[in-house]
């Protein structure tokens, strides 16, 4: 915060003075900020599903073929992780705005251990495919149909780029904790927890459509 | 106007996240319930899953008690999208058709 002893003050163009407010502690506009960045978070992963669909429609059967070499129980148990770290997210928030500082990092603790599970049971997911030779360009995949290496190529694609949002997700997370620490998020002031927040919901936002996509539509067709 | 100071309390956060369980539950059992083809699966899972981001979206993101700018933002990122698959689906559907604009 500047101190300043006398108040700045501008005029509007009926002659009243208005003071000028610590532009630092905009509140809305550090908001306003963030949701552009999540407006092109939006992009960024629209296009993906946007080919995802594409290919989708072009190579239906084959997506269903691909989506049932994938092990659902792990996805399933990611869902939920990702689902309870969202709500322990928004708690935290809610525990900073009632000054209830050690229960807010507590609860940012926590989602930072749902998400390295999270990252675990993908890591797991990941190498069990790797295991098997699926892997983007390997011997095992180009063999395959079209529609099988497209399905794939998005997948290793998508949650990849998916799992590097929780990444650093779990970094902007560690910071969080750092501010509070320092006194910089607080009860009073407490945006960029607001913000962080705001980033979590929408990686659990992304995941909740990557899920069926990726995961529940071999149940889709007889077989 | 509605009143600016309405904000999530921890008990919309737990109502909310118990909604959100309901429906992942519901994500699973879908094909138990209609076990359809391949279109009407993607249309179960996908309805599902946009009433699960519009919980996220109004509740944990604070939409609904925020101001009309940031519901424009929102808005606008959705309608950019939406004519995004529009244009592309019309590529995808119509394709070597006679009438196909992308030929």
């Amino acid at each position: 915060m500047t101190e300043t002893t006398t108040p700045e003050v501008i005029y509007d163009k009926e002659g009243n003075a208005h003071e000028v407010v610590d532009f630092n502690n905009d509140y809305t506009g550090a908001k306003l900020g963030f949701w552009l960045f999540l407006f092109t978070e939006l992009m960024l992963f629209g296009a993906m599903f946007l080919v995802f669909s594409f290919f989708f429609y072009r190579f239906s059967e084959d997506f269903v073929v691909a989506s049932n070499s994938l092990n659902l129980l792990l996805g399933g148990i990611n869902t939920i992780v990702l689902l309870v770290s969202t709500y322990f997210m928004g708690i935290s928030l809610l525990s900073i705005k009632q000054n209830n500082i050690e229960k807010s990092k507590k609860m940012i603790y926590l989602t930072i251990v749902l998400s390295i599970i999270f990252l675990t049971i993908k890591y797991f997911e990941w190498m069990a495919e790797i295991n098997h030779g699926i892997y983007p360009d390997s011997e095992a995949l180009n063999i395959l149909s079209k529609g099988e290496i497209l399905f794939f190529g998005l997948y290793f694609t998508m949650t990849g780029f998916h799992g590097i949002h929780i990444i650093v997700g779990i970094g902007v997370m560690l910071w969080a904790i750092k501010l509070i620490n320092n006194k910089k998020i607080t009860a009073k002031k407490y945006v960029v927890l607001e913000n962080i927040a705001l980033y979590w919901d929408i990686v659990h936002l992304v995941w909740v459509f990557l899920f069926p996509l990726f995961y529940m539509i071999s149940f889709g067709g007889a077989s | 106007m509605s009143t600016m100071t309405h904000d999530m309390t921890g008990d919309m956060y737990l109502k909310i996240f118990i909604a959100l369980i309901l429906l992942t539950v519901l994500t699973f059992l879908q094909p138990y319930i209609i076990s359809g083809s391949i279109s009407e699966t993607v249309t179960a899972q996908l309805f599902i899953a946009t009433i699960k981001a519009t919980l996220i979206g109004s509740y944990y993101m604070h939409l609904k008690y925020e101001s009309a700018l940031f519901r424009y933002i929102v808005l606008m990122a959705l309608v950019v999208l939406a004519i995004f698959f529009i244009i592309t689906a019309s590529d995808a559907i119509f394709r070597n058709e006679s009438f196909d604009l992308f030929k």
